[in-house]
């Protein structure tokens, strides 16, 4: 169907959104998890299982599968300033320097119930921060959380799959009633 | 050489309707804008999801810091969009120390008409009285009667949603249906209409985008992003609308890459004779000939351009009086609305609370008013980031939309002011050897008691309506950022204090006419659009009407 086509059937009669999502739009190249630019494999792991414990994998997918590792990859790499990277890698280093102390081991080879206690610990004083209405913008467990919840609902996965996201709802419901508030 | 019967300098808003009008009455006309051509199936990309987006929708922060560090000022200069908005580096202009002045622009066919707001909002007696009233800068040489059958012209054309409501200082439109209001909207609207009779209420947002097909173009499928095109003509632009319809005389010639440096004169007859241009790719020097011209090219270019060719200044006030909006002050509030209910689709267009200030009885403490926008919604997954925990449970409730809350945000007049100026700069020039814009230009007293009169008022408002966490707040924003810049030739009933007559037309320069912002002798707090391009289209058919009297 072209174009022309297509905006015949819309000024006609009934919208024909998902013919609409092939429009509107230039071809991008889909973003290829490649090798890491900013991370080691090491920490990448850690921000992996990080983010895996902020959004597990449960009925849908979670962080992994949603590719949020390589998003955080590329932020760092090409968003992030110099000051804000270190802070993240330094952040990094902190997370397996307490599971040292604790658990003896680095962060990535901790049980899931040991990595979800220091996760807690973060996000305890992330909390307190907050509600002292303290600057959080170099805390990172701030920056992790960030980055896993923008590169987790902004997939595809999670769009589609956790937020049944449409690119082109086709109409504008005020009220609509929700089954399960 | 070719002697066009006109040319019209710039292809946006007020570039299009010209184009349009003239074409359609007949005339030969040759557009010229100084970017690049714009071809919807190319370049529009409102259907891009964000998951193709590098950066998710948050922008290549170090590219634009680096070529665009003004232009990402506004919003829609997003990933996706920055490519609708110039370039910083190849489009300077300067500004005295402490008076930042934020110049959003568009430099493609379609200019800024791609990426507006696209609200509408006609403007009433009470602001085309307003300077006379007051004694301020000079009165407007029209009045509503004389420009009300063009807003009815020009919106049968464009299509235009919104609510009928009667209320004098925002008259009516030709209206295609409203779109809604969703549940909290709802609540606001009657609290507010209850509190307030007959003085503050709510309606539904006036905007440029269709409910129902119009004039062979699509109605809005809810996609979000208009700022990024729209593939289905679902909102109006000049490249969605008007520049087809004057193709479609057979009388249009279109020329991207023409950056106009200044318009040629004869001063044996006083009359402009043409168009002097540099090639944008070759950078060769050029010329057109014309009978008429329209200058539509901004407000701030317009001047600069007006400056560049050294006409139509007698009056010395060509660069003066510049002015926009002032905006930042509003309230934002929770509200407890119903739990099972939510909103599908996303609505191109939000609330409008009509100006209440200044208006029949009672007087502030300030002069003229304000109008807000805003609207109601539900939290998304982002209020996650401002929330303690994580795991199976966290992304649980994630998946459920928060808390319903309601915004105002509102818009006011900027007062004329001779000391808000726009110049040639002595020194520096663009990526094409022109002249840059010096631009001066400060917010006076009675733009800061407006701002702070709104976030008092919008408050009290969401107060009323039951709202909790009332925040309302001011903000400090550099003129030039609501990207609604007005003045610098200003329509008037004297030449000795006006650059343009009651049609547009230049009282120095008898065939050229300027109907972009710059015309301007007040703002109102309305979106400026829908005015130009009423203006516009009244002065083309005042032109052709005194070329076939042999007056041009």
């Amino acid at each position: 169907m072209n174009r022309r086509e297509v905006l015949l059937l819309l000024a006609g009669t009934a919208a024909l959104p998902d013919e609409l999502l092939a429009m509107g739009r230039t071809v991008h190249k889909r973003i290829r998890a490649g090798a890491l630019r900013a991370l080691t494999p090491q920490q990448n792991e850690t921000v992996a299982t990080i983010a895996e414990l902020i959004i597990p994998k449960t009925d849908t997918p979670g962080a992994r599968e949603a590719g949020v590792p390589a998003f955080i990859d590329v932020m760092l790499a090409d968003w992030a300033n110099d000051e804000q990277r270190q802070m993240f890698t330094a952040g990094l280093a902190n997370v397996d320097e307490r599971s040292r102390t604790a658990f003896e081991k680095n962060f990535a080879g901790c049980t899931p119930q040991q990595q979800t206690q220091i996760l807690e610990d973060l996000d305890y004083e992330l909390a307190r921060l907050r509600d002292t209405k303290s600057d959080t913008s170099k805390n990172f467990f701030s920056a992790m959380k960030w980055l896993t919840l923008t590169g987790y609902y902004t997939s595809e996965v999670g769009s589609t799959s956790e937020l049944h996201y449409r690119v082109v709802p086709g109409r504008y419901e005020p009220c609509y009633t929700i089954e399960q508030p | 050489m070719k002697t066009y019967d006109a040319i019209v300098i710039g292809s946006g808003m007020a570039g299009g309707w010209a184009a349009k009008e003239l074409t359609e009455r007949g005339l030969e006309t040759l557009v010229l804008e100084a970017g690049r051509p714009i071809s919807p199936e190319k370049d529009y990309v409102e259907h891009v999801p964000m998951w193709e987006m590098k950066f998710r929708g948050m922008g290549d922060r170090k590219r634009l810091a680096q070529t665009q560090p003004i232009q990402q000022q506004c919003y829609a200069c997003d990933e996706m969009a920055s490519k609708f908005f110039v370039n910083d580096l190849e489009n300077p202009y300067t500004t005295p120390d402490g008076k930042p002045f934020s110049w959003i622009r568009g430099r493609q066919v379609g200019g800024r008409s791609i990426m507006w707001g696209r609200q509408v909002y006609r403007w009433s007696d009470l602001d085309f009285e307003a300077n006379a009233r007051e004694g301020i800068a000079v009165d407007w040489p029209i009045r509503y009667a004389d420009i009300a059958p063009w807003y009815d012209h020009v919106e049968k054309f464009i299509g235009i949603t919104g609510q009928a409501e009667g209320l004098p200082q925002l008259p009516d439109g030709q209206f295609l249906k409203p779109m809604a209001l969703n549940c909290v909207e709802q609540m606001v609207r009657d609290a507010v209409g209850k509190a307030w009779p007959g003085e503050r209420m709510v309606t539904i947002g006036r905007c440029a985008v269709l409910t129902e097909a119009h004039n062979g173009r699509a109605a809005c499928h809810y996609c979000g992003p208009c700022h990024r095109g729209c593939i289905t003509r679902s909102y109006f632009s000049s490249v969605n609308a008007t520049l087809p319809a004057a193709a479609a005389t057979g009388k249009l010639t279109l020329r991207p890459f023409s950056v106009v440096q200044s318009i040629t004169y004869d001063r044996k007859t006083g009359r402009a004779t043409g168009v002097r241009v540099i090639d944008g790719q070759t950078k060769h020097a050029l010329e057109f000939k014309s009978r008429i011209v329209f200058l539509c090219a901004s407000t701030i270019e317009s001047a600069r351009i007006l400056l560049l060719s050294g006409i139509a200044n007698s009056s010395g006030q060509v660069g003066k009086n510049l002015m926009d909006h002032v905006m930042g002050g509003g309230a934002n509030g929770r509200i407890d609305g119903p739990v099972d209910k939510d909103t599908i689709g996303n609505r191109p267009n939000g609330i409008y609370v009509p100006r209440f200030r200044n208006i029949g009885k009672g007087k502030s403490p300030f002069l003229r008013g304000y109008g807000f926008q805003g609207g109601g919604g539900r939290s998304d997954w982002g209020r996650g980031m401002e929330q303690a925990g994580f795991g199976a449970a966290f992304k649980a409730s994630l998946r459920k939309p928060g808390p319903w809350g309601f915004s105002l945000y509102g818009f006011g007049e900027m007062l004329p002011n001779e000391a808000n100026t726009v110049e040639l700069d002595k020194e520096k020039k663009d990526a094409w050897g022109i002249p840059v814009a010096r631009i001066s230009c400060a917010y006076g007293e009675n733009e800061k008691a407006l701002v702070h009169d709104m976030s008092i008022s919008a408050a009290e408002m969401l107060a009323e309506a039951g709202a909790h966490d009332i925040q309302p707040y001011t903000s400090d924003n550099p003129p030039g950022l609501v990207i609604h810049e007005m003045g610098t030739a200003r329509m008037g009933k004297d030449p000795k204090t006006s650059v343009l007559n009651a049609h547009n037309q230049s009282w120095d320069v008898p065939n050229l006419f300027i109907t972009d912002g710059a015309c301007m002798a007040s703002t109102a707090c309305q979106n400026p659009s829908i005015t130009y391009m009423a203006l516009t289209a009244r002065a083309a058919a005042y032109a052709v009407d005194a070329m076939k009297r042999n007056e041009l």
